[in-house]
């Protein structure tokens, strides 16, 4: 009898739970019926509005369109766009986004900060800086390529995954990370947008949350040697017409202990992948010739890049971090900012290539 | 209709059951909080002192097992403080059964409401918890420790999925410097405070003595609980330094459900949601012996120990848990912040619990045996 008592219970429960309409679930997530967004571009409108737009229905077969709304706060993009559309977005799939260099020169982290305590958006969302219209890009290329958005992830999941070495990229998490860290400054890729095309440009490198400036591509390509992945698939050199294919490198920075010189030290090993200058590379003088010009004109190039950055008043590298020790007391960041501007350096390159000829004697 | 008897007791629980139940007492709550209260790398040994500390405090604890009374339950502690002081001691207890169960409750689902149902009332969430835990704990005391071992070993393999936060690029040793404390203000003070209290647990054993087997071994048992806890404390706090840097981890709230959530996997996105869920064993078990506990103390606090269990009494205690936590839910609790002070009550309470039981009871034996 004892079973008919509690459903009789269970009944009247459920019956009284349903009539108040007082149910605990009170969001749908019916797939029919929502659009997961890959990607919000943001960009500045006016001064106090932000442009905020997205490609919709992501990964359906169903016509895409663009969505563009001027906002004041970026969730609020996120609610308005559920009125002028028929399925209501969700950013749980959310996996880029695309700053303006505009508002990025203008400073990020009210941007991300959003998407930092969003407990719905993963940690490993990409940014990216975009110089040029990217809404119209896209606009242009939805009739080319459909899935553009699907593909714009997965190419900088592509490039991450392995530490390729073609662009610097950082998710939300990294970059977050070095941008609260006293002795790093965080940097992201920065994508020129053309009507037609979307091309990397190099990275764009930012003091606290502020974009200062861009390294250009062969400033780039040294980063991505000494910093970012310590790894090229391809290293052109142009001054000695030549290119080094899977280049590796390992970087030794030695700080003195009063912090005011620096060696860095940096093995480069690689193959020659092709040649263009009139050296016979089958000589030997001819190709320790080429070797001493690479390095001559990888010192310089080096040099000039830690006096940009010296300049721009930014550390990158976490060469700041090299100041910690296990039983001193940590100096703080303004301290260590004085110390970077004047500090003096010597760079070291030494290149081991295979020259994929017989050498001869 | 069948009499409702909870605290029936045909076998005994042996050494690996203590090792357990010490183990999960202790990675209740607080350890997702912890690195929040910690912050410095150099706390990295205030772990371990404390985690020593704790290991004679459990030396003493384990004395107390081995004696004559632990295993005789009520008559025994009886035997030692006489009735009136027993039941003194109940309404003492009531309280701190009453503020643990509540406040674990309370941060777990918070936790799950947080990153599960964001949208969902935290009222229904509690409900639903404590019901599984009526459920549970409507078992018996002897079915409901024997729930140990599924806690056990769903969850501990968790802490195997630490290891890429130790791998490079993210493990960095820079990340862990000064190692030594060069400067001690009022926050470190918290902090050993918080890892002492967080360590508090196994205190709440001794009112599960009579379904105990202490022997010899006992004191290794509760040892190696011990170790084992400061182990899992060390690698998800050094963890979580490698994973947020020193500077970044006291801003975050449940820096150890944010480290789980950066993790992948090729079959699920959300794998935070996952192991939140596992957990829910861990507390389920945890709030049905504190649910047992709590009646069980009610019954001598009101002199009814030689009456029958009847479910009017287990449903009274259930309510006034569900009641409790209800009210310090709606008015009380400020989640997510450090300046919670019902939190910090418990902070207090759970390491003046652990402090004084053990020593407390001991002192109470030596005494008897000298009179």
């Amino acid at each position: 009898m004892r079973w008919i008592h509690a459903a009789f219970a269970l009944t009247i429960l459920s019956g009284i739970i349903a009539t108040t309409g007082c149910s605990p679930f009170v969001e749908n997530n019916t797939i029919e019926e929502i659009a997961p967004v890959i990607f919000w571009s943001l960009n500045q409108s006016d001064d106090r509005h932000l442009e905020i737009s997205t490609l919709v229905p992501p990964l359906i077969h169903e016509k895409k369109r663009m969505l563009t709304l001027k906002v004041d706060l970026q969730k609020q993009g996120g609610k308005e766009f559920n009125l002028i559309y028929y399925r209501e977005l969700k950013p749980g799939q959310l996996r880029v986004i695309v700053i303006n260099e505009e508002l990025a020169r203008k400073g990020v982290l009210p941007l991300i900060s959003t998407y930092l305590m969003d407990t719905d958006i993963s940690q490993r969302l990409y940014l990216i800086i975009s110089r040029g219209n990217f809404e119209e890009f896209m606009r242009e290329q939805l009739n080319e390529q459909a899935n553009l958005d699907y593909f714009l992830y997965r190419m900088l999941k592509h490039y991450e995954a392995s530490n390729q070495g073609e662009m610097s990229i950082l998710n939300l998490h990294q970059f977050k990370n070095k941008l609260f860290s006293p002795y790093a400054d965080p940097y992201l890729p920065l994508f020129e947008v053309k009507k037609i095309n979307l091309t990397y440009k190099g990275t764009a490198m930012f003091r606290h949350d502020k974009m200062i400036n861009m390294l250009p591509l062969m400033d780039d390509q040294i980063f991505q040697l000494i910093n970012n992945d310590h790894y090229l698939k391809l290293f052109a050199v142009p001054s000695s017409d030549v290119i080094l294919g899977h280049v590796r490198s390992k970087v030794d920075i030695d700080l003195d202990p009063s912090y005011k010189n620096m060696t860095i030290k940096i093995d480069l090993t690689g193959r020659l992948e092709e040649y263009r200058g009139n050296k016979n590379l089958h000589k030997r003088e001819d190709l320790a010739k080429l070797h001493q010009d690479i390095e001559k004109y990888l010192v310089s190039r080096t040099s000039d890049l830690l006096k940009t950055m010296q300049q721009w008043k930014i550390d990158p590298l976490e060469i700041g971090t090299r100041t910690l020790h296990p039983f001193s007391k940590p100096i703080s960041d303004s301290e260590w900012l004085n110390l970077w501007e004047k500090m003096k350096f010597k760079i070291e390159y030494r290149l081991t290539i295979q020259p994929l000829v017989n050498v001869n004697q | 209709m069948t009499a409702l008897s909870l605290f029936e007791k045909s076998t005994t629980y042996n050494g690996a059951y203590i090792f357990m139940m010490a183990n999960r007492f202790q990675m209740l709550y607080f350890v997702f909080i912890m690195p929040t209260y910690l912050i410095h790398p150099y706390m990295i040994w205030g772990i371990v002192l404390v985690g020593i500390l704790s290991h004679f405090n459990l030396m003493l604890l384990s004395k107390w097992f081995r004696s004559r009374f632990a295993t005789k339950g009520y008559d025994g502690f009886v035997e030692v403080f006489g009735e009136t002081l027993v039941r003194f001691f109940a309404w003492i207890g009531l309280f701190f059964l009453l503020l643990k169960a509540s406040i674990i409750l309370i941060g777990y689902v918070e936790i799950v409401r947080t990153f599960i149902y964001p949208s969902m009332n935290q009222k229904w969430l509690i409900l639903f918890m404590l019901m599984i835990s009526w459920y549970v704990a409507s078992k018996g005391m002897e079915t409901t420790i024997r729930l140990i071992v599924i806690a056990f070993f769903m969850i501990i393999w968790i802490i195997l999925l630490i290891v890429p936060f130790y791998l490079p690029p993210i493990a960095a040793f820079h990340d862990l410097f000064p190692l030594i404390p060069l400067e001690w203000t009022e926050v470190n003070w918290e902090g050993l405070l918080f890892i002492w209290s967080s360590l508090s647990g196994p205190e709440y054993l001794i009112c599960l003595g009579p379904w105990l087997r202490p022997n010899e071994n006992t004191f290794k048992s509760l040892a190696y609980a011990n170790a084992l806890t400061v182990l899992e404390y060390l690698l998800l706090f050094v963890g979580s330094l490698f994973f947020f840097g020193s500077n970044y981890v006291s801003t975050t709230i449940y820096p150890v459900v944010n480290m789980y959530r950066y993790l992948q996997s090729p079959v699920i996105e959300r794998i935070d949601m996952l192991l939140i869920s596992i957990y829910l064993f861990q507390f389920v078990f945890a709030i049905s012996v504190l649910l047992l506990c709590f009646y069980g103390v009610a019954r001598i606090a009101g002199r009814k120990t030689t009456k029958p269990t009847s479910r009017m009494g287990y449903f009274a205690s259930w309510l006034t848990i569900l009641a409790c936590t209800m009210i310090i839910n709606e008015w009380a609790w400020n989640g997510g912040t450090v300046v919670n002070r019902l939190l910090n009550l418990q902070i207090w309470s759970g390491a003046i619990t652990y402090l004084l039981v053990p020593s407390f009871l001991l002192i109470s034996i030596y005494r008897k045996g000298r009179v």
